[in-house]
């Protein structure tokens, strides 16, 4: 059995992480193997971090902002979707399946919302690790 | 350095091009005054040494050991091991040891499928002369596998800058390269206007052949794909970068600025801050053509094709 798919979430201080924080009061529940981080805008993740993440042993990376038009330092949830596009494409350029990256945007009491990109990115990364074990061992 | 012994310096090579040695023999005025310095006991180029073979290498002892090319098979290992066994200071020694280099585009393919394209048999079964020693699953540079005490960059590195690390080196001290980008050193005018696309290099840059290159607008501005931005500098010593003398853009031989970055990502994260649209460029890949070892370039997953297509659209058969 492959393990728990080890999720990294970029979250963002003034949106998504304070819904994190909401989930948690409110007692949501959602996989243990994922990993908040917390970043002062969803746009200053570099695509390095992102693959970065991926070579050490994550499974997928979540980076969530603000709703667009909401940025607390106005425009930085739209860098981080112009780099999230660059960084589908590019993952696949680089040998990762461009499901193993999901950009999500939330406000700060959408605490359900969070959670649910949590779950299903956690449900699509089960589904992939399968397949690529399945794929293994008929190779075998 | 103690008593009157020069310093011995050893050169191997692994999967390499010869380049970086013969750009050392190009140093010009410097070369014999070094060889006056240091004893070289191992060169395949320049000398006629045997050293076994055969899953055994004997090499000599060393001061310094510079090592070309990057690490692509069960040989290469192994002599790699020897060199790091018998050397006290191991310089990997252009892009191909530091970073991959050219041979580490085949990480985009598998070994098995690197072999059946070159060895093509029955299929699924490649025939390997036997002399061929066996592939690693794929291509490494030379810090993944050993310790490396120093990295000199640049495909091949410049002749002036390998003659100054060797001075250095054998006096027993840490040379000194430059840290940052190519552009750093490029005196192309900048103006902050950026082309909405990359456009493929197929016409020459707009510049006036009678002016010098200081005169000439930056070749990224002009909407060619110029890698200087995300490429560690150094390559044209002091003076312009030696691509941009050409009138032609870099093209990223020299490695990434920081030694962990990726060239590909780092590039696009510069074009998409500036608005500039990615998908006009038209091979995209090879933007790591000389940085594709350190796991940054892998071969296609087996499932490609079965997971990912279903969902996403934007599947590409590379
Ligand atoms: S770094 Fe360049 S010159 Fe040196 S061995 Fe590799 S390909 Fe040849
Ligand atoms: S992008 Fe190229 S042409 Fe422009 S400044 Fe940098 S090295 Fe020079
Ligand atoms: S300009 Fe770029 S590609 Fe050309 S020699 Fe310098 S580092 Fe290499």
């Amino acid at each position: 059995m492959k393990k728990d798919p080890l999720i990294i979430a970029f979250c963002c201080n003034w949106c998504s992480y304070a819904a994190a924080d909401l989930a948690g009061v409110s007692r949501l529940q959602y996989p243990g193997s994922i990993r908040i981080i917390r970043v002062m805008c969803s746009g200053m993740v570099h695509p390095d971090m992102v693959l970065h993440a991926l070579q050490k042993g994550a499974d997928g990376v979540i980076i969530a902002g603000c709703h667009l038009g909401e940025c607390h330092y106005i425009r930085g949830n739209e860098i981080a979707l112009a780099r999230a596009e660059i960084l589908v494409e590019t993952l696949e350029d680089l040998g990762w399946e461009s499901d193993r990256l999901q950009i999500v945007h939330v406000s700060s009491s959408e605490s359900e919302r969070l959670v649910q990109a949590f779950c299903d990115m956690h449900k699509r990364l089960e589904a992939l690790d399968q397949t690529d074990f399945a794929a293994v061992e008929a190779d075998e | 350095m103690k008593g009157r012994r020069r310093p011995r310096l050893s050169f191997v090579w692994l999967q390499a091009c010869s380049g970086c040695e013969i750009s050392l023999l190009n140093s010009g005025e410097r070369l014999p005054d070094l060889l006056n310095k240091v004893e070289i006991v191992y060169f395949p180029l320049l000398m006629d040494r045997k050293c076994g073979g055969e899953g055994e290498f004997d090499l000599p002892e060393a001061d310094v050991g510079f090592v070309s090319g990057s690490v692509s098979s069960d040989e290469h290992l192994t002599l790699l091991y020897a060199l790091r066994r018998r050397c006290r200071t191991l310089v990997s020694f252009g892009t191909c040891a530091t970073h991959g280099g050219i041979p580490a585009l085949r990480n985009r393919w598998s070994a098995e499928a690197t072999l059946e394209t070159v060895f093509p048999g029955t299929p699924g079964q490649p025939t390997l002369p036997a002399e061929v020693p066996a592939l690693l699953d794929r291509v490494y540079s030379v810090d993944e596998k050993v310790r490396v005490d120093f990295c000199l960059p640049g495909c091949p590195p410049h002749p002036e800058t390998i003659a100054a690390v060797i001075e250095t080196l054998v006096t027993g001290e840490q040379p000194r390269l430059p840290g940052k980008s190519v552009c750093e050193t490029c005196p192309t005018i900048r103006t902050g206007e950026m082309h909405r696309t990359v456009r493929r290099f197929l016409n020459n840059a707009e510049y006036n052949s009678e002016e010098p290159v200081e005169r000439m607008r930056c070749l990224l501005e002009q909407g060619l794909l110029c890698m200087g931005p995300v490429t560690v500098g150094g390559c044209g010593g002091p003076a312009t970068p030696l691509c941009v003398q050409a009138r032609v853009p870099c093209r990223g031989c020299y490695g990434p600025v920081r030694s962990e970055g990726n060239q590909l990502l780092d590039m696009l994260n510069v074009l998409a801050s500036h608005g500039v649209d990615h998908r006009s460029i038209v091979d995209r890949q090879s933007l790591l053509r000389f940085s594709g070892a350190h796991g940054l370039l892998r071969s296609v997953r087996k499932t490609e094709g079965v997971v990912l297509m279903s969902e996403k659209g934007n599947k590409k058969s590379s």
